[in-house]
């Protein structure tokens, strides 16, 4: 087990900046993902981390010791590959050990450990066989298998799950939490999958671009996102954005939302609890309203009397998508499409007009201009 | 590509005759390919009357192995008449060394060509492609300067360095586009394991060489047994590989001319090729279109 | 403190392997390279100078100028030799090609015993010119070869003196680099044939092609990368043709049938004159390059665009 620290790491590829200085720490124990799109550096950090990748300027330190020149074999890392990198030519039981015969590990200690993964991932009944007779998944618990063996200060993940199809993938994710939480190994996981760093990470870093947008718990990540791109990628479906404009209104702060229901302009006024009062120096200003479709649902009067929190408007229903346990109510709010999660037994025809609430203490607003949160 | 003749509304008198004449096209070809040799074995297999007295078609009356025999030990290639053996035998002594290390130093160069990439490692893969296209005629006179001031001129040795110099570019280009479509991970996970350069080479990538090993072994023993250009201009007498030997027995004027003796020794000079071609063809083929479409 | 931790576990520094772990693939490229530099750069560097000097038997090195390619394009066996070059490398490659191209198609017609005759019309490229030249050379000659045979069968008036007649003599190159180098060919088409996606030829079947559409159209259009590559292939062939000529006619009669590879050779080797030979070699190289430099760029850039 081992903390992890990048300070100001940077790398460049001739004049193209792929990381712009990037700083994470990272306690001990702790699983860390690198959440973004391809092309936003997050694998280049991984291998950086890992030692297969030179850092153009920075630091990266294991355990407080500056690790920059040291070869990966030295950094006791490692890793899972997205293409689980299985050696063809050896048996599973082979794959396995073969980071311990380098190291040079007596042969007996070496079965007794490769035994003991193999058994931990249920793979044990194949020992003997070639990865090309190995199904996806078990390709991947073998993968698993050969970082676990080794016992090493820090687990490394590059998109492990990518190749599975969607039910593998959500068990495999299970197992993947479930090492975490009885190694106690500190981890960095690499995905573009924002459900996997939400359910597996303690803490997620969103890169774009080769900058970090915002290094939090998925909790936080997901309910206090720091600017518009973390809040569209975080999320599904994603945040509904609405322009809107802060007003006062009877002394309450609210914003004002502009809308076109049957050719007729009109505005719906939404206050914000009292403790946004913050927000006063924006009155009168453009500014950007993000509302998790699962803020907004259905009117209940119990739950508005409830929750000082809750507004509620009526609006026109354009499309229904059923999803069994919840419909997406597709309504028209400040000239954008937005997305509510309304219980099935409480929705209306499409073209009807039904009666929404929106909990606006859930609410985030953002700049306009710098999609920063406000 | 998809039978369409068995797709309904494929079956017609037309198709019928369109198939006839497709199979007389290949048959009247196939025979194009195959007569030079069933005439050359046959004229082989006579005695000189039976050649002077019958045709190019017809089969020799009784199998007589003489002219081979004679092809083999006795015949005189320029002054000396020892037959074809001698030489058959510099060419084995020059093909098996410049075939096997040719192949190890394309092995071990694609390998870092493609897994340990440097900067500038690609340039230096197309100065070395750049070997392949050269006419070797701008390389020959200064390379017979070269052995003779190595002391290596007219022996195997000098040909075998010839052969493993010029036969590089190929066996680079061959390694090279094969080892490019393993995947860079399975080195990353290598080295993480903590196996190093040649750890690597030897455990993980050697194991996973055979199809191209077998290709680039196949590319090489038929490009350095049938070569005649360095033989003719770097050897003479008794360093001669056996394409010397051969064209140099056909074309001895003096006494008769035994043209029984001519196809024997052509058919033991292109022995072994067809022995390996027959045995791994299917390599050969393979190599053939992986070496030349892709590269 | 945390110096001090910094000490206990890192392992020590070794400069010595530290430096070779991170050359290693630069010190095993080194031989190979080495060798390119030397014997194809080097060499070519060499003949190219040498081209501009006076040298005879021996190479001199006093700078002459273009003495020696005027001297060579004076010369009657070097302009017969690229005229040779020119008839023989075009029927050679046309012939080649098309032959090739129609026996993949041919093969690809689900036929029976395809591995057989894929074998059949593969094996010449098995075998050394030398071989093919000898064999050729005994099947054409007049005396005992095809002629005598057609006379043999009743058709008496039948002639067939290519080989010794200086008009055709180059001819009968183009018949035997044909025989040896069409499977070659054949084989790279059948290779792209069988990669071609079948489900493009059913879309195309659908829609009612028929199958001399379907190849004309759809399919030959896409295997334009590997006429390329044969036409390619087969011009450096030519170029470099030497052991056929050898074998199958010594250049005769005459000079009619030497191709620039014996010239050079002549003028090196046998005449004592190698500031030609190189000059020749030199127009070799130029020859080859005009074809390889375009064809490698179009490749290069094709790559960098898809």
């Amino acid at each position: 087990m081992a903390s992890l620290s990048i300070q100001n790491v940077k790398k460049s590829y001739g004049a193209i900046e792929v990381l712009k200085g990037i700083d994470l720490d990272l306690e001990d124990g702790e699983f860390l993902v690198l959440l973004g799109p391809s092309g936003c550096g997050k694998s280049t950090l991984l291998n950086m981390i890992a030692g297969l990748d030179t850092i153009t300027d920075g630091e990266i330190l294991i355990d407080q010791n500056v690790v920059n020149d040291v070869h990966p074999k030295d950094r006791d890392i490692a890793m899972v590959f997205q293409s689980y990198a299985l050696y063809p030519n050896m048996s599973v039981a082979r794959n396995i050990g073969f980071g311990l015969e380098m190291r040079k590990v007596t042969k007996e200690d070496r079965e007794k450990r490769v035994d003991e993964a193999a058994r931990m991932l249920q793979i044990d009944h194949l020992s003997d066989r070639k990865p090309a007779q190995l199904s996806g998944g078990q390709r991947q618990r073998v993968a698993m298998g050969r970082a676990l063996v080794r016992d090493p200060e820090i687990f490394l993940f590059d998109e492990p799950l990518s190749n599975l199809d969607a039910k593998l993938r959500v068990e495999m994710r299970t197992e993947i939490k479930k090492l975490h939480q009885r190694l106690g190994t500190t981890m960095v996981y690499v995905t573009h999958d924002q459900i996997e760093a939400m359910t597996l990470a303690s803490r997620i870093a969103i890169l774009r671009e080769g900058e970090v947008q915002q290094f939090a718990s998925p909790q936080e990540v997901y309910e206090k996102p720091a600017n518009m791109y973390v809040a569209g990628f975080v999320g599904s479906p994603p945040m509904n954005f609405v322009p809107a404009a802060v007003v006062s209104e009877g002394g309450k702060l609210g914003v004002s939302i502009e809308r076109t229901a049957n050719g007729n302009r009109s505005s719906v006024f939404l206050a914000l609890p009292n403790d946004r009062q913050d927000i006063g120096d924006w009155v009168g200003r453009n500014v950007i309203l993000g509302i998790r479709p699962e803020t907004l649902t259905h009117r209940s009067d119990a739950e508005i009397s409830l929750n000082k929190g809750l507004q509620a408007f009526d609006c026109q229903v354009e499309v229904l998508e059923p999803t069994g346990a919840d419909t997406l109510t597709y309504i028209e709010l400040g000239g954008r499409e937005v997305i509510a999660r309304v219980n099935p037994y409480n929705t209306t025809e499409p073209g009807e007009t039904m009666a929404f609430m929106v909990d606006m203490g859930k609410a985030s607003l953002f700049d306009p201009k710098t999609e920063l949160r406000i | 590509m998809a039978d369409l003749s068995a797709l309904p509304g494929g079956k017609s008198p037309w198709q019928s005759a369109a198939r006839f004449g497709l199979y007389t096209l290949l048959l009247i070809f196939a025979a194009y390919y195959i007569l030079p040799l069933i005439v050359v074995l046959s004229t082989s297999l006579k005695d000189l009357d039976e050649i002077r007295n019958g045709t190019l078609l017809s089969l020799p009356s009784e199998i007589n192995f003489d002219a081979w025999g004679y092809a083999w030990n006795e015949a005189c290639i320029g002054v000396s008449c020892t037959g074809l053996k001698p030489y058959f035998w510099n060419s084995v002594a020059m093909t098996i060394p410049a075939v096997l290390i040719s192949t190890l130093l394309g092995a071990l160069t694609g390998y870092s060509l493609t897994k340990f990439k440097f900067k500038g490692a690609n340039l230096i893969f197309a100065m070395i492609l750049f070997g392949c296209f050269i006419p070797f005629q701008v390389v020959l006179l200064p390379m017979a300067q070269s052995l003779g001031y190595l002391r290596i001129a007219n022996t195997v040795p000098g040909l075998v360095l010839v052969h493993i110099v010029y036969g590089l570019p190929f066996t680079v280009l061959f390694f090279r586009n094969y080892y490019v479509n393993i995947p860079d991970d399975l080195i990353k996970a290598a080295t993480i394991d903590g196996a190093g350069f040649f750890m690597i080479f030897w455990r993980i990538m050697l194991p996973l060489s055979p199809p191209i090993i077998v290709v680039t072994i196949i590319w090489q023993f038929t490009q350095i047994w049938n070569d005649f250009l360095f033989g003719a201009s770097f050897t003479t007498g008794g360093g001669q590989p056996v394409t010397v030997a051969l064209n140099n027995l056909v074309n001895t004027t003096t006494g008769v001319k035994r043209y029984n003796v001519d196809m024997a020794a052509a058919l033991i000079t292109a022995a072994p090729t067809l022995v390996v071609y027959v045995l791994a063809g299917r390599y050969f083929v393979r190599g053939l279109t992986a070496g030349s479409v892709k590269g | 403190m945390m110096s001090l931790m910094t000490q206990k576990t890192i392992p020590a520094k070794q400069p010595l392997s530290d430096w070779f772990r991170r050359n290693v693939a630069k010190l095993v490229v080194a031989p190979t390279f080495g060798l390119i530099i030397f014997f194809v750069y080097g060499f070519i560097a060499w003949t190219g100078y040498v081209s501009f000097t006076k040298s005879k038997m021996l190479p001199t090195y006093s700078f002459e100028g273009f003495y020696q390619y005027i001297r060579l394009w004076k010369m009657t066996p070097w302009n017969v030799a690229m005229e040779n070059l020119l008839v023989f490398g075009s029927l050679f490659i046309l012939i080649a090609i098309v032959l090739g191209c129609l026996l993949a198609i041919a093969l690809d017609q689900k036929v029976r015993a395809e591995g057989v005759l894929r074998t059949v019309y593969l094996y010449p490229m098995a075998i050394s010119f030398i071989i093919t030249g000898t064999a050729w050379k005994w099947i054409l000659n007049p005396g005992l070869g095809i002629q005598s045979l057609m006379q043999s069968w009743g058709w008496e008036s039948f002639a067939f003196d290519w080989l010794i007649n200086s008009e055709m003599a180059v001819y009968t190159l183009v018949i035997a680099a044909v025989w040896q180098s069409s499977g070659f060919v054949m084989a790279l088409f059948l290779a792209a044939l069988r990669g071609v996606d079948s489900e493009i030829i059913k879309a195309a079947y659908l829609d009612g092609a028929s199958l001399s559409r379907i190849y004309l159209v759809i399919i030959l259009p896409t295997l334009r990368p590997v006429f390329l590559s044969c036409f390619f292939i087969l011009t450096h062939m030519a170029v470099k043709s030497f052991d056929l000529v050898v074998a199958l006619t010594g250049g005769g009669p005459g000079y009619s049938t030497i191709m620039p590879a014996n010239f050079m050779y002549e003028m090196t080797f046998r005449r004592n004159q190698i500031g030609l030979g190189a000059a020749s070699a030199m127009m070799m190289l130029a020859t080859v390059m005009a074809i390889v430099i375009p064809y490698l760029y179009s490749e290069l850039r094709e790559k960098k665009n898809g």
